[in-house]
Formats: C-alpha cells, structure tokens, sequence
C-alpha cells in the first residue's frame, strides 16, 4: 500500500513533466511561484488520548516549503502543480518528528469574469511520510474538491470535500490476530471556510469541518479502547502506551488571524478546537494553537 | 495716431491669447496628509472644450502582476495600449459603463489599443490576478493633472478663463461634483488651489499569502 501512494507521487511528478514538456512553448507564460510557512505550534493532546492522566500536550517548530507552477489555460482556468516538504520538531516526543514530501496538481476554473465569479477547484496530492518513529511512516494520497465565491472585496467563502487514504509502510502487530497498520488510514471529509479582510492588512478566516473515517488514539493499556479498536500497535510515546485505530467523526473549528507584513509575507495565529467522537464511546478533545509567518514569491 | 492705436490694440489682443495660466493643485487628506494619484481636472465653466484631434496613445502596464500606474488620467477619445511585462499571460477586463471591455488572455503587448470614447472612471481587473486593480480617468477635458506624492499637480497651459475645477481619487469618500470650485484664472501665472478630501479605506483583493495553519494528524 505504501508503495501504491509511492507509486501515485510518481505518476503525479511524472504527469506535471509531461505537461511541462507538452507545454514547453507556454512556458514562457507561466509563473513560478515559491511558499515557505515557518513557526511554532501547540497541540494540548498530541496523541489523541481521552483519559486524563494519558493526555500529552507538546509543542514543535514546523517549516513548510513549496515550489509551485502556475499556468493559466484559459482567461477561466488555471493550472498549477507544486513540489512541497514538510518538517516539525517536536519538543517533547521526537518521535513524531517527521519529513513529508509532497507532490500536488490543482486545477481551477471560474465561471466567469471578475473577482466575484464562482470557482472550483480540484486537488490531487500524494506524499510521503518518513517519521522518526518508524511505524508512522507511510504514504498518503488525497483528493480534493473546492468550491467558492468571493462576495465582495474583503469577504470570500468556499464549500469543499476531501478524500483521504494514508497508507503505513509498516505492520508490527502487538497483539497477535490484530492488525498493527494502526497507521494505515482512511477519512473523507466536509468543510466550509470563510474569510474576511477587516483591515488592507489584517485578515481573519474562519473554517468548520467535519471528518468521518478512521483516527488513531494512543493510551495505556486499556479494555474499553481495545475492544473499540481494529489495529493496536506500540506508539512513541512511552513503553507502556499503545496506539489504537478506531472509526470516528471528527469536529473541527478553526479560527485564524492573518496580518501582512509587507506585499509577499504575513504572520499568522492560528487556533483550532477538534472533538473526535469515536467508536466505544471513546470520545476525545484537542486544542492546537500556531504562530506562523508566511512568504510567497 | 490711427495706427498707433491700432497696433497697440494688436499688442494688447496679442498677449492676451497667447498668454496661459497654470492651476498648482494641492490635495491632502482629512489629517493634512499628501494624497497621491488624486486627478484634478478643469473643465472651461463656458463650456468650450476643444479636445485634441490628434490623441498621443496612452499606456498601462502589468508588472509584477500590478497595474503600473495605479491610476492614469486621459482625455477622451485617447487610445489606450495594455503591455504584459509579466511572465505569465493576463486577461484585463472592465465592467465600468464608461468602457466595457476584455482583452481575452495575452502576454506581451495586444495588437489593439483600446479607445477610450466615453467620460466617466474605468476600473481595471485581471480575471487570472484578482488582486489587481486599475483604474483609467477618462476627462471630458484636455486640462487635467494627477498629483505625485507630494499630493501636488500643475494644470498648465490654460487659456485665460474661469474653470470648473475638481478632484477625483479611487478612495474619494464623497462624490466627485462635491469638490467643484470656480477658479476664475483673468491673468497668467499660476493660481495655488487646495482640496481637503475625505477618504475611504481602499477595497482591495489582498495578495499577502496567509498561513492555513497545517497540523495534527499524528
């Protein structure tokens, strides 16, 4: 399975090669463009826990850089694939530390003339996974769909889904019969964002989603959460804890605050709040807070 | 005696039609700041605008996925040439009841100029750049100027008459016939005019990348 989402990075590298070659004449007439995101986060239960002595916050730097290519086919659509990598320390459990190499293709088409036209967008993605801790490492593959309108100048707000299927490269059963793909993941999800500019420098957005499939939880030894679970596998945070897969729904709100700095980067607060209700009434909660500046070229 | 005077009477009649005021506009804004790329135009109040009939083409160029300059001040009738500078191609459009217009996606500069044949403001946009925003001034009168950031424009080269004079600007609270002043220029040299106007705050796509903020999934 790993090598299916390895495979996917490929065909999807290997398609933006095509293109860039068919397109070799139009290359003239596109632009690159490169993003670098770089700050601190905080996530008040970082293994998803939801017993109270086993809940464990930690906090990381994270750097996120992308090149991307941007081609516009017609006056209402455009093109653009991207080569991303992903990297978070953590403070306290090294373990999670970890390297995502991505590979993106979006399409996007408007329904019109100006800025209040009607869009949509498709996003394919794969990655690879390499974490410190071995048996999260993987691939993932992901599919997208946007929709959106920006209303006025200040305010936007779009509709979107997405597919998701992480696969873990690695199976270590703990527990004889069960699986120990705990990592080996699928969700779909909806969500709805809006945004609205209060200031020519100060944006803030806020985003409501809902994710069904599976989640993985990491907890002690415990009855309730084994017997709700479908793989069980031996997690990086300490000898005597286990990460268990199990199906769930996930609620998230996100708000953000975005000030600009000057004409190509911006610092960034972002706060969410996840409640994953699960099975074997396993429910849990976490709140993640981020600083971040961003830079576009 | 007889020819005396009537060559003092073509001395006199001479000097006054070959002799030109100036306007020195100054505009600022409610806190006495300089208020840049405000237009000022003078429009003769006896209504007699000669508008030139050879235009000289104007142009508004995209660089860096900017309109440069923000805002351009023409005469009617005058052609108006949009070159790409970019690397990637740009489709300018314009909605504006002065000039509705598209120029379907190009790069370099388009084989047509676009006249300009009504009065009014054209508002510019990218259907590929939403962020980019122009606009183009389309004066019913040759004697116009747009201040520099000192907040300053020279109107020159006005024949000596009393003008409707008034000020526009893409953030102009108000409406622009709010700020007429008579401005009666009898003699040449320049007549020193100020505007104070109010200003709203400027409805504009922002382009700074914002965060998503990525994360958990552990």
């Amino acid at each position: 399975m790993y090598r299916t989402a390895h495979r996917c990075a490929r065909t999807l590298a290997r398609g933006a090669c095509a293109l860039l070659a068919a397109c070799a004449s139009g290359l003239a007439q596109s632009a690159w463009q490169y993003d670098v995101d770089a700050g601190l986060t905080y996530d008040s239960n970082v293994n998803r826990a939801y017993a109270p002595a086993d809940i464990r916050a930690d906090a990381a730097f994270a750097l996120d850089a992308s090149a991307g290519w941007f081609y516009a086919v017609s006056g209402g659509d455009g093109l653009t694939f991207a080569d991303e990598a992903t990297t978070q320390i953590h403070h306290r459990f090294a373990g999670l530390n970890a390297l995502e190499v991505a590979a993106a293709a979006t399409y996007r088409h408007k329904f019109g003339l100006g800025y209040a036209a009607p869009w949509i967008a498709l996003r394919l993605s794969a990655a690879g996974l390499q974490y410190r801790d071995d048996l999260r490492d993987g691939g993932r593959v992901e599919a997208q769909i946007e929709m959106g309108q920006r209303f006025t100048p200040e305010f936007d707000a779009a509709l979107g889904g997405v597919l998701e299927r992480r696969y873990a490269r690695h199976d270590e059963p703990v527990v004889p019969g069960i699986s120990g793909k705990v990592f080996d993941l699928r969700g779909q999800a909806l969500y709805a964002r809006a945004g609205y500019a209060l200031t020519e420098r100060l944006l803030v957005a806020a985003t409501l989603a809902v994710r069904r499939g599976d989640v993985v939880a990491s907890t002690r030894r415990d009855f309730a959460i084994f017997t709700a679970s479908d793989a069980v596998a031996d997690p990086a945070f300490g000898a005597d804890f286990f990460a268990y897969r199990l199906r769930g729904t996930t609620d998230t709100a996100k708000l953000s605050a975005s000030c600009a700095l000057d004409g190509r980067s911006s610092l960034n607060a972002v706060y969410a709040d996840e409640r994953t209700d699960a099975a074997g009434s396993i429910d849990y909660r976490s709140h993640s807070a981020s600083l971040l500046y961003a830079w576009r070229y | 005696m007889r020819r005396f005077l009537l060559a003092l009477l073509l001395l006199a009649c001479g000097s006054a039609f070959g002799q030109a005021a100036e306007i020195a506009a100054t505009v600022v804004d409610e806190h006495g700041r300089p208020v840049e790329d405000a237009v000022v135009v003078a429009v003769p109040s006896d209504g007699s605008v000669r508008v030139p009939a050879h235009l000289r083409e104007a142009s508004v160029d995209q660089v860096d996925q900017e309109f440069t300059p923000k805002v351009t001040a023409i005469v009617v009738g005058t052609p108006v040439r949009f070159p790409n500078h970019d690397n990637i191609r740009h489709q300018v459009y314009s909605f504006s009841p002065a000039k509705r217009f598209e120029l379907p996606l190009y790069a370099g500069v388009p084989a047509a100029a676009i006249v300009f044949d009504k009065p009014g403001v054209v508002v510019l946009g990218c259907n590929i750049h939403d962020w980019m925003i122009g606009y183009i001034y389309v004066s019913e009168s040759p004697y116009f100027a747009k201040t520099g950031s000192d907040g300053k424009a020279l109107l020159g080269e006005l024949p000596l008459r009393a003008y409707r004079v008034r000020v526009w600007h893409p953030q102009l609270a108000t409406g622009e016939e709010t700020t007429r002043k008579t401005v009666d220029v009898e003699r040449a040299g320049p007549v020193s005019v100020q505007w104070t106007i109010a200003l709203k705050r400027e409805t504009k796509i922002r382009r700074v990348p914002a965060a998503d903020g990525r994360g958990g999934g552990y």
